[in-house]
């Protein structure tokens, strides 16, 4: 017997990732994917930006590592919540580790909701997570040639971070070449230079994510003091 | 290296729809997928075989179709072929953000004993 069925083979996925949506939009909270090569500067972003972005909100972590609680831990000081999941061996967060995390956190106290990914520029990009926005980070040392290399990631990417990019007169790195890469791929999410040790674009990533949440949760959302 | 968290999904998909139909062993999967999916079919079949093992789909041929890219620039008027890595039309060097086909992974259909 031959059964006709043409079906999208991530839909089980895709349809927690919608209820995690709703989740999020209920909670009025601003849902950012975090995704990376593994120490391209995720949890130091973090560190960052949730003490900076106070004003703004309280901001809730979901960390996903395939090991350790280490990255939670850096975070724990700063966010309202922290909630770590250990994937193993699986090097992506799914929709449902989300969901199965959601009762335990208070969204409705958080303006902000990082999820910060497996470190893996392949697999996370091909996971919806219920996100309202997918950041990739992609760090002055991993090199000028990644963006066509892991096309997936780059076209799905709203907005992408240039990190240690205090790091760029260290290697030979052509910058221009990255632009024009990813424009080949993505004509609008910007390209943002950034350092978490000189402070270089991070008024412009908090101005981004203020206006985006203004955008997708809504000017009335709770916190929203614009 | 995603071959394995596809190749679970996919199985996640044929067990459901096998009990839902009361089959009992499936012999064969037709499994279309797009090339910006960047799926290697080696790696594809190594998954689906480590995925399958001890299940009713164990032993079963994974037919694996591959969907070219097929994009239209409006500026043009006409379709053309992105690279997996380049969606600036060919002529006029406009981005396409229509894309009409090859990102998509389809469970296409299942021949089975039921």
């Amino acid at each position: 017997m031959k059964i006709n069925v043409v079906k999208n083979v991530l839909q089980a996925n895709d349809i927690v990732a919608d209820k995690n949506r709703r989740a999020f939009q209920e909670g009025q909270v601003l849902a950012i994917n975090l995704i990376s090569s593994p120490g391209s500067g995720k949890t130091t972003l973090l560190e960052k930006t949730i003490p900076a972005l106070d004003e703004q909100g309280p901001s809730i972590v979901i960390v996903g590592d395939l090991q350790t609680t280490r990255d939670a831990e850096r975070v724990a000081g700063s966010a309202l919540q922290v909630t770590q999941i250990n994937t193993g061996m699986s090097c992506h967060l799914y929709a449902n580790q989300i969901a199965e995390s959601l009762p335990g956190l208070d969204l409705d106290q958080a303006a902000f909701l990082f999820i910060e990914n497996v470190g893996n520029l392949v697999c996370p990009g091909e996971f919806d997570l219920g996100e309202n926005l997918k950041v990739v980070l992609l760090s002055i040392p991993e090199g000028d040639d990644k963006v066509a290399k892991y096309p997936t990631v780059f076209r799905a990417a709203d907005l992408v971070l240039l990190t240690k990019i205090d790091l760029l007169g260290a290697f030979n790195y052509d910058l221009v070449r990255v632009e024009e890469d990813l424009r080949k791929l993505n004509p609008v999410a910007p390209l943002l230079p950034f350092s978490a040790t000189t402070g270089q674009g991070m008024e412009e990533w908090l101005g981004w994510l203020k206006e985006q949440r203004g955008t997708k949760v809504g000017a009335q959302a709770k916190f929203f003091n614009a | 290296m995603h071959e394995m968290s596809l190749a679970s999904a996919l199985m996640d998909e044929i067990i459901n729809i096998a009990c839902d139909n009361n089959v009992v062993r499936i012999e064969e999967i037709e499994l279309r997928i797009g090339v910006l999916k960047q799926v290697v079919p080696e790696v594809m079949e190594e998954a689906f075989r480590a995925a399958s093992f001890g299940t009713l789909a164990e032993g079963a041929t994974l037919r694996q179709i591959e969907i070219p890219a097929r994009a239209f620039c409006s500026r043009c008027d006409r379709e053309f072929s992105p690279a997996v890595n380049d969606f600036l039309c060919p002529t006029c060097g406009e981005f396409s953000t229509t894309l009409l086909e090859g990102d998509e992974l389809l469970l296409g259909s299942l021949t089975c004993v039921t």
